[in-house]
């Protein structure tokens, strides 16, 4: 799942970037409003965490210029301004969470899942497929109850399709997802991690359709 | 201090009587002066007559009360009189001097000489008198004279009507003065007018709506009014600032700190300061707020669309929780009340109401005659009776089981207060917790409006 991360701290934004990669998502990262409007609009995110005051450019503009294009991936404000009437503009400029500093990661991290999770439609946070589990709360995987070690790559993969369960995800798309803007993206080393990925799990929880792309049945 | 209209008014009927005193005098002098010409140019008529008559009857003196004709002349003491006497002492007086005669003057000129003297029976009366010789070469004191009493009716009457006149011309004068008063006051009574509007409807005055003396008075106000704005505005802004500022940075210390303590260093002693430091900067920055309220600017917000605003926030975060929440709001209705502030108040007490309630919470709205009033309940546990006053005191917690400052509800007193707003806690009709009643006067109160 990929993440566009809109915060001007270079500290904070890497702390921010290193807790949501270790649990297996891909974060882009924008230092100002412009960059953060520009990349929301071009890039296929699957949520993103907006600072309200980015330089440049305010955050309330630059969501309600992505929602006023049709873009609809979900949007978690996180912000120093913690007055109510802030809270309210940004949910109804089309944030879909708000959350002000400072603030405990732990709960940033489970924000983050429960709007990745609301996103697919899931309500469980654990994806279970015949023998293969899959916890979206900690990235774990296990295979009949045993731990499965992935690489974060992998585990970048895997996220993307079990969160797009039951849909046809292309080698396109797949590649969109588990990139970062300026990450080098041969499509063929997708199919490396399809195949590192079955040796791990299975040859049949991820199906190939030809031509075509992957699919990992819905539980 | 004395207002305007009545220091117009008593200037007005100051200077009005004033000017009528003075008038009065002026005209009255006038007039007597020329009522008394006028009686002295009768006199000196009469006089020429009785000189006359006497020209044509000199050898015979008595014959002249058949000369002049006047009846005034035969009545006693009718008030007219007239008397001649010669050389040798012989005096001849009108029938109504009867036995009396007038003084003669001390020296005998030959030039009529008007005087005023006592008549025949002491009343005061105005006499001509001449020394004439006749054709004959007789020599002749000659004297009319003549009451004054008519005179002084005469003048006691144009005295009156004067009188009248000038009453009359008086509150002509000061009802011209109310008028004019009303006139030169009307552009500051609806400049006061203007600027109780403003509040209501949160419109600048507009200069060219005034006469030109007022005009820079209207530019002052309405700089005054935007410099207000700016200030708060700024103290606002400079508040958020601050917050960023100190923010991010308590953020990335957490954060490191978090990282260290996972990693088995024992991080607790750090972590709780910070705890501490989050929460002091949390409760300072909310008292700025609260500080820099915008009491002191003129706004009018819609009620109800704050209302539907937080209905639609707190809904879904009822929804979330499995909990629920109902509104109640009248249309359009508008405070006087900053649209920050009022949603600080509404956004801290809901989140309380959210925090405590077991199923349900509710927002209500409704207009008073005075005011609106706000409800919001929930069906928690309520706060035990006596307890109220600890609950509101800043920082109160009377339940430290739920995370959280105990600063909402000290921070929604301060902004009504600001506002001269009422908050009470009652236990709630409906849903069986708390009640949270708040009361905002839809008229500035007076000593806010003092104080601001």
């Amino acid at each position: 799942m990929r993440i566009l991360l809109a915060e001007d701290d270079v500290t904070l934004a890497s702390q921010v970037k290193t807790l949501l990669t270790a649990e297996g998502r891909v974060v882009d990262v924008a230092h100002d409003g412009e960059e953060a409007g520009f990349l929301g609009s071009t890039e296929p995110y699957d949520m993103v965490i907006l600072d309200l005051g980015l330089p440049t450019r305010d955050g309330i503009s630059i969501l309600k210029e992505w929602r006023s294009e049709g873009l609809d991936f979900p949007v978690l404000i996180l912000t120093a301004r913690d007055g109510w009437t802030d809270r309210v503009d940004g949910l109804d400029a089309g944030a879909d969470d708000y959350m002000t500093k400072p603030f405990h990661m732990p709960e940033l991290a489970a924000r983050v899942r429960a709007m990745l999770r609301r996103k697919s439609g899931r309500t469980n946070p654990l994806f279970e497929k015949g023998s293969v589990a899959f916890d979206t709360r900690n990235a774990k995987v296990t295979l009949g109850g045993i731990p499965v070690d992935l690489t974060s790559q992998e585990v970048a993969v895997l996220s993307y399709l079990i969160h797009n369960a039951g849909r046809l995800i292309s080698r396109t798309e797949l590649s969109e997802h588990i990139y970062e803007y300026d990450g080098d993206r041969d499509s063929n080393t997708i199919a490396v991690f399809i195949t590192r990925l079955r040796k791990k799990l299975g040859p049949d929880f991820i199906q190939t359709i030809r031509g075509r792309g992957y699919k990992v049945d819905a539980a | 201090m004395l207002s305007l209209r009545r220091r117009a008014m008593i200037g007005g009927a100051l200077s009005a009587m004033a000017s009528i005193l003075v008038g009065a005098f002026v005209l009255l002098t006038l007039i007597e002066d020329n009522v008394l010409d006028r009686f002295d140019r009768g006199l000196i008529d009469r006089h020429s007559q009785l000189v006359v008559a006497l020209n044509t009857t000199a050898t015979n003196p008595v014959a002249l009360s058949e000369r002049l004709y006047d009846p005034a002349y035969a009545t006693p003491f009718s008030g007219r009189y007239w008397q001649i006497s010669n050389l040798d002492g012989e005096t001849y007086t009108s029938g109504s001097m009867f036995d009396t005669t007038l003084k003669a003057p001390s020296s005998h000129s030959t030039d009529l000489t008007l005087r005023s003297m006592t008549g025949p029976e002491g009343e005061p009366v105005r006499s001509a008198f001449q020394q004439i010789t006749l054709e004959d070469g007789s020599t002749w004191d000659v004297s009319v004279a003549e009451s004054l009493a008519a005179l002084a009716a005469e003048r006691q009457q144009t005295r009156r009507s004067l009188l009248l006149a000038f009453v009359l011309v008086g509150l002509l004068g000061l009802a011209g003065a109310i008028l004019q008063t009303t006139t030169i006051l009307h552009p500051l009574d609806k400049l006061r007018r203007d600027v109780s509007k403003r509040w209501e409807q949160d419109e600048d005055l507009t200069t060219s709506d005034y006469p030109q003396e007022v005009a820079p008075l209207v530019d002052d106000i309405n700089e005054l009014l935007a410099r207000n704005r700016d200030i708060i505005a700024r103290a606002r802004r400079q508040a958020a600032d601050l917050a960023h500022a100190l923010k991010t940075p308590t953020a990335i210390l957490r954060n490191e700190l978090t990282v260290l303590n996972a990693q088995n260093n024992n991080m607790e002693a750090s972590l709780d300061a910070l705890d501490r430091v989050d929460a002091q900067l949390g409760r300072s920055l909310a008292r700025m707020r609260a500080a820099n309220s915008g009491a002191a600017v003129s706004v009018r917000t819609d009620l109800s669309n704050s209302v539907d605003r937080f209905t639609r926030l707190f809904s879904s975060m009822a929804e979330r929780d499995g909990k629920e929440m109902s509104t109640s709001c009248a249309p359009d209705l508008f405070i006087r009340m900053d649209q920050q502030d009022i949603e600080e108040v509404i956004g801290n007490l809901l989140d309380n109401a959210l925090k405590w309630c077991n199923d349900a919470i509710s927002l209500t709205a409704i207009t008073r005659e005075d005011g609106v009033e706000l409800l919001i309940e929930d069906d928690g546990p309520g706060i035990p009776e006596g307890r109220e006053r600890e609950a509101l005191k800043s920082g109160g917690r009377l339940d430290s089981s739920k995370p959280g400052t105990g600063l909402g509800l000290a921070i929604a007193i301060d902004l009504l207060q600001a506002y001269g707003a009422d908050l009470n806690l009652e236990k709630s009709a409906a849903l069986g917790g708390l009640a949270v009643r708040i009361f905002i006067p839809s008229k500035r109160r007076q000593s806010l409006a003092k104080a601001a």
